[in-house]
Order: C-alpha cells, then structure tokens, then sequence
C-alpha cells in the first residue's frame, strides 16, 4: 500500500488509542480521589500529568494544578495536541485521508465520534458528571476498535491501525509503571496500585491471577510481563512483531523487527522476583526506548521508500 | 389508484416534470406521489432527519470555496425522485453516446490527426489554436482506441417546449457521479416504500465499469491486471470525497503527486514494499497541475516527468490532457457539426441558441439584448462568473458589455432557457424548483452512457443556479425500465 497511507493509519492508530488511555487514566484518578484513598489530591493531579509527560507543557501555561485545569487541559484543550478532543480529531483527519482504506462501518464509527464530542458541552459535564463522560469516550473508542476488527479485511491497512494501537499502547502502559515505579521508591500504596490495574482494566485479571493481595511489585510485574493480558507491555510487543511478521511480502520489516526482538526477550526471559530485588526502573527505561525506536525504524522502513521528491527537474530555484 | 392532482402544488409557467400544464400528474409519477402523500409533516421531517443523518455519518459533504465559516455542508438530496421514462432515456442515451463520440474524434484529430476538422474549415483554426483548453505539450500524446475523454459529464437542460438541449460539456475532470450512486443508496434506505413500485435502471456497477474502461488504456500486459491509481489534488478539494469514493469502489490507490514518482520515463508510486509501477492514472488534477516539470513550476499537486512518462507510453492517464479544447464554451456552437462532419449523422441533441461574441454581426445582436440573454466566459465551469441577464442590475449589464468588447472571444451569450421544474421539498411543502441533469459516459473500447445521471436543484424560488457551489440541491435520478412507462 502506499506509504502516505500507511503512515496515516498507524498514527490513526495512535491516536485513538491515546484518546482511550488518557479518558482511562482521568476517570481513575478521579475516582480514586473521591473513593478517598488518597488525601493528596494534587498529588494524584501531577502524577496523571508526568505518567502522560506532559507535566511541563502543562506548568509553562497553567500557574498553579487544579482537577479543573487537568481535566480540561487533558480533555477539551485543541491546542494540546494530546488532549483527547485533539487526538480523536486528528484521528479523524487521518482517516479521511485514507478514507477508502477502511470499512465504511469503522469511518461512521470515528466520524460520529468526532461530530458528537464537538457537539457536547464538554466542561459542563467535566464540571459536572466527568465520570459519565469518560465512561461513554472510552466506549466510543471501543465500538471504533470494534467496528474495525470485524469489518476491516486482515490486510496491510488493518496492520499499519493495529500496529499504531499496540505501539502506543505499550509506551502508555510502560509511562504509567515509570511513574508508579518511580514513587513506589518513596511511598508505595496499596490505593495508588489499585487505581493502575484499573485504569488498564486489569483488576479482574491480575486478581485471578494472584488474588486479592495488590502487591505493588507484583502489580509491576503483571503489567510488564504478563502473556496474557492484552494491554500488558510483553503482549503488546509480541502482538506488535506479530503483526509486522503478517505485513505483505518483501515488506522490509527487518529493523523493526529485530528491535521489537530485543525488548522481547529481554520481557520474556525476565523473572518476577530479580525484577524486584533490582528494581523495576532500569527495565522499565530500556523497554520505553525500545518502543520509541521501534516506533521510529517503522517510520523508516515503510513510510519513507522511494527518492525524495524532485520538485523541480529543469533548473527552476 | 393513481392520483390525477397534486394537492396544494401551484405549478410553475413553463415545463413542469411531474405535473402536465392541466395539473394532471404524469402517470409516471403516479406512484411515487401516493407513497408521499401517505407522509404526514412529522412522519417527513422524520426522514428528513434521517437523511441528514446518513449522509453526514457517511462523511458526504463538500466544501464552498470562500467560505470560511463552515468549511463541509452535507449534501442536500430532495426526498422527491426526478423520474424518466425509458422512452425518453433512450433518445439522450443516444444522443449522448454520438456526441462523446464525435468529441473524441475531434481531440484525436487535433492531437494526433491531420487536424482535418480545422483544414475543412468546419471549426476556424484560430479558435482551437486561442483556446486555454488546447494544449501543446499534448500533441502527438497517444492514446489508446481514441478515448482521450474518457469519463464526460454532460449537462442537459429542458426547456418550456419539453425538448432537451444540450447546456455544455464537461470533459476535462468531470465530478458528480459519486452523488448518483450515494442518492440512489440513501433514498432507497430512506423511502424504502418508494423505490419497491418500481422496476429502476441500476447505478451502483459505475465502479467496475469505471475500471474496466480505465485497464482498457494500459500500455502494458502485466500479471494481475493492469495496475489503475486515482491522483488526487488532496483532501482539501471540494470532489475529495467523490475521489475517495471512486477509488475505494475500483479498489485502486488514491494517489496525490507527491506519491507519484518518475524514475527513467516510468511512474512509480511509493508504497510500503518500496516503488511499484503504475500502469493508468485517472487524474482528477487539472491539466495545468499535472505536471510541474512542464506546467506550472509550483504546482506540488502534480508529478514531475509525467508528460515524459506518456509520451514514451508507459503509462495512460485519464482523462488525456487538452480535452478542454473539446468543451471550451467557443468550441461548443460548432459541435452539431462536429457529430454531421465525422459521424455522418444528424445530431440528436440540440444544443441551446448561442452567439458567437467575436462575429461582428452576433456581437451586435447579443449586445442589443444583453438582458434577456446569459453570458458566460468560455472557460470556466462550475457556474462562475456567468451574468444572468433578466437578473442582473444596469451597472453589471454594463460591466459585462465593456469586458466582452475587450475580449470577445472570451464569452459567449446564450438564450436564456426556462429551465423544467420540479415538484421539491420546501419546509414540508411540495414547491417547483428548477433542475437540470448531468448524464455520465464512460468511453473505454466503446462509450457506455449511465442510466440517469446528477439531477440538480435551484433551491431558491425561481433561481436558476443549479451549482452545488453556489447552493443547490440534488435529486434521485431514475429511469424506469423498458416497458413500464
């Protein structure tokens, strides 16, 4: 397929996947705030802004953190290009531009989703029944997932989506152990870890799984290593190097790959216990730059083949 | 039992489609009025929402060029269908499969012939030679089975004595046809009840059949079928739906020219696998955009080298470059004898009285009667900058007297036509609306016309501007089978 369109549906991908993980993330935090776990609100505020990186950008225009200002910042601010009214249009954008690469069915999906969140009073329910909100952006993004793994044919298009999706995915789950990592060193809580497995969907599983006992280490681990779970980062990854090893032949997924092999590994042959007797941080580092080169060797292997461009052939400046 | 009167309808002076001057309904509308009339205002408004609905989930809007308020209006489609009967279908099926032909006769003749039309004195020479559509660079550009118009939209008008006229020709890069399929699907899913009483000529095939003429062109036997791309000024263009739509019913890549790639006089398009060959282009980029290397140096629309590419004959493009020639609105008096010069046939449609403004004589004639006539400049299409005579001020009148004495080649006046109306929807009530109708052919090995076309509404009360440009509506286009009438 062409490479333009291959890049607007991997980012496409990314974007709704960011709209979906951020939506996750404010609905946890709030209501972990007012299930009244941790006093700290503003504590809880800045952890969200530094698990989604965007605690600087935020300070250099906000004075001071308010739920208010996060949550507006993070859900209706255009000119954050990471708020989730941005990313799900600029989702949109990139669909249209590969509109006849995907089923009408998934173009209706993200296009109402689109045309309904413009057409809301967004800070008055912020202000009002945020929870609601977040609950109906993460089901929209959802029925947009949905409508494309049943009606989008398992070609080259539906891999470059899914591939942007699990390639975010991943760096998101890994942003917000780094967080968590990096404050479980000073004051580890059995409510903070609560609020990670839900804001990934996780607390069925990793309850099955290992009971009722939310150990933060343990918690770690399961988000990180976890075969099975489909938004730990060990899933992601290998579901990412399924996917490239499935794009149509003589695609070059050589580089891709081979970096997507060393994270893997490196998830694979890890053990639960070393993890904690060493500390999370290290692996959690070489996993997030594993992700940002995958990231950037898909960019140069399929979305930039060919000569540039030779705009002007007979001596014009 | 069919209903013989529209209630409350009050018909307008001049040719009504639906509705015979004794207020009789044609027998066949019949039915679909009594589906209609079983609507009542909420039940309409109800469909009505429906259809915005479908329309603006579907993403089908278009843009209005200087306007920047809301860059997308979803398309408006009236719920009442323009309905033809075979018999009538059958004369401007004809009529216009002879003139698509007798217009590809004529580019190829100009392009690669002896230019037999010019020596015979049938056109003047110095019009073909003075006119922005005929382009040089396109002499002696092949292509194959003389389908250098390839997909031609061709805008009819019926006026008060009920005869169809020829309005103009579009031959260059023609859009409309993606609103025919999209109408049919909406009106079907709205007023389901409607289309079941009737036997409809279908549309939705236009996508193979599109393909089909386009991999006819291709230069070259290749494994899998010639590979077709659709080129695209971008998602910015007020077609770029209609692009999308095309290419994703061919199942072929939406190209825009910075995907496009010559390399030693072959087209490439950069995909993910590296560059693949491209066999045909069907380019919706005009002609002057197609190729910066030759054209216009900052056009980032096209594709450098292309013109080096076709003409090597390595590649095929759709429509061919210079078909403007063909539809430049000076050239349009002369097709009639066109279609008698190279056919030998009496043309079947008429064209709509026109008066060449670099005549002396003509140019008095029109001149003295400015405000009863139309005035148009012979290349631009999509309705911009004609001058409505009747409607337009003493100042403007005066305005279009000095710019045709500067340059009367470039305008040409036509007889106004009253153009046929048609029962529409207007705030629930049933109003005549003007309308015309866009017909599509396709020439590949031969030239297939497609039943219907874009029937087109002034939505305004006695407005005449059809152009979704400049706010008008659409209709449903059906013919009815044969013998059903």
């Amino acid at each position: 397929m062409l490479s333009r369109h291959a890049e607007d549906l991997f980012w496409a991908g990314r974007y709704l996947e960011r709209a979906e993980d951020t939506a996750r993330m404010l609905d946890v935090t709030y209501h972990g705030l007012l299930e009244g776990g941790s006093s700290d609100s503003e504590g809880a505020w800045r952890t969200l802004l530094e698990a989604l990186q965007l605690a600087h950008p935020f300070y250099a225009t906000h004075p001071q953190v308010s739920p208010r200002a996060v949550a507006e910042y993070l859900v209706t601010d255009v000119a954050q290009p990471s708020s989730i009214v941005a990313a799900i249009a600029r989702a949109r954008e990139n669909a249209r531009n590969v509109r006849e690469h995907l089923s009408t069915e998934l173009w209706e999906a993200l296009n109402s989703c689109f045309l309904e969140l413009r057409a809301r009073d967004l800070p008055g329910e912020l202000a009002t029944q945020p929870h609601e909100l977040y609950r109906d952006i993460r089901t929209r993004c959802h029925a947009i997932a949905g409508a494309a793994a049943e009606t989008m044919a398992r070609a080259d298009p539906w891999r470059f989506l899914l591939l942007g999706r699990l390639i975010e995915r991943a760096e998101m789950t890994c942003r917000m152990l780094r967080v968590r990592a990096q404050r479980r060193e000073t004051r580890a809580s059995f409510h903070d870890f609560l609020l990670v497995l839900n804001s990934v969907s996780a607390l069925e599983a990793y309850t099955r799984a290992h009971g009722a006992d939310i150990d933060p280490a343990r918690v770690i681990a399961f988000l990180l290593l976890s075969p099975d779970f489909p938004r730990s980062v060990l899933y992601c990854v290998r579901a990412a190097d399924g996917v490239l090893e499935q794009l149509e032949g003589g695609v070059p997924t050589v580089r891709p790959r081979r970096a997507l092999g060393r994270i893997r590994a490196e998830l694979e042959y890890q053990d639960a216990d070393e993890l904690r007797a060493y500390g999370e941080r290290s692996v959690l580092d070489r996993a997030q730059a594993g992700i940002w080169e995958v990231a950037e060797l898909v960019e140069e292997s399929f979305f930039a083949s060919g000569p540039t461009p030779q705009r002007h052939i007979f001596g014009s400046p | 039992m069919p209903r013989d009167r529209l209630p409350g309808y009050q018909r307008a002076a001049g040719f009504d489609e639906a509705v015979h001057e004794s207020l009789e309904v044609r027998s066949h509308y019949a039915a679909v009025f009594e589906e209609l009339e079983r609507l009542d205002a909420r039940e309409l408004a109800s469909r009505e929402k429906l259809r915005d609905a479908i329309f603006r989930r579907l993403g089908i809007t278009f843009a209005v060029y200087g306007d920047s308020s809301g860059a997308e209006r979803t398309w408006p489609m009236d719920l009442v269908p323009r309905i033809l009967p075979a018999s009538e279908w059958n004369a401007i099926e004809r009529g216009i499969a002879q003139r698509i032909r007798a217009l590809n006769l004529f580019l190829d003749d100009l392009y690669v012939g002896e230019r037999a039309a010019l020596r015979d004195g049938i056109v003047p020479a110095w019009l073909v030679y003075s006119s922005e559509g005929f382009v040089r660079e396109a002499v002696g550009l092949p292509a194959p089975h003389g389908a250098r118009c390839v997909v031609a939209g061709i805008d009819l008008v019926r006026g008060e004595d009920g005869v169809f006229r020829v309005l103009e020709d579009n031959l260059r890069t023609p859009s409309g046809i993606s609103y025919v399929l999209q109408n049919r699907a909406a009106l079907t899913r709205v007023l389901p009840r409607l289309s079941a009483r009737h036997r409809i000529r279908p549309v939705h095939h236009y996508g193979s059949s599109l393909l089909a003429a386009l991999q006819s062109l291709a230069p070259r036997e290749s494994a899998g079928g010639p590979r077709v791309v659709v080129l695209t000024p971008g998602i910015w263009n007020s077609a770029y739906f209609e692009h999308a739509f095309l290419a994703q019913q061919m199942g072929a890549e939406l190209c825009e020219g910075r995907d496009l790639v010559v390399e030693d006089l072959v087209v490439y398009m950069r995909t993910t696998r590296g560059l693949e060959r491209v066999d045909v282009i069907y380019r919706r980029v005009d002609d002057a955009f197609v190729d910066p290397a030759l054209f216009r140096a900052d056009s980032v629309l096209g594709v450098p080298g292309l013109v080096c590419a076709l003409r090597a004959g390595n590649v095929a493009i759709a429509n061919s470059l210079g078909c403007g020639v063909a539809d430049d609105k000076a050239i349009y008096p002369f097709v009639p004898a066109l279609v008698r010069y190279y056919l030998g046939e009496e043309p079947i449609l008429p064209n709509v009285e026109t008066y060449l403004l670099w005549d002396e004589d003509q140019r008095d004639a029109a001149l003295a009667r400015l405000d009863q006539l139309v005035v148009k400049p012979v290349a631009a299409s999509g309705g911009y900058g004609i001058v409505m005579g009747p409607q337009a001020t003493a100042e403007q009148l005066e305005i279009c007297r000095k710019e045709i004495e500067a340059d009367p080649r470039g305008f040409i006046a036509q007889e106004l036509v009253q153009l046929s109306t048609h029962p529409t929807f207007v705030d629930g009530r049933l109003e005549p609306r003007h309308i015309d109708l866009r017909p599509f052919a396709l020439t590949g090995t031969r030239t297939e016309v497609f039943p219907g076309g874009l029937t087109r509404v002034a939505l305004r009360r006695g407005s005449y501007v059809v152009n979704s440009s400049q706010g008008g509506g659409s209709k449903d286009t059906w013919i009815l089978e044969e013998g059903l009438d």
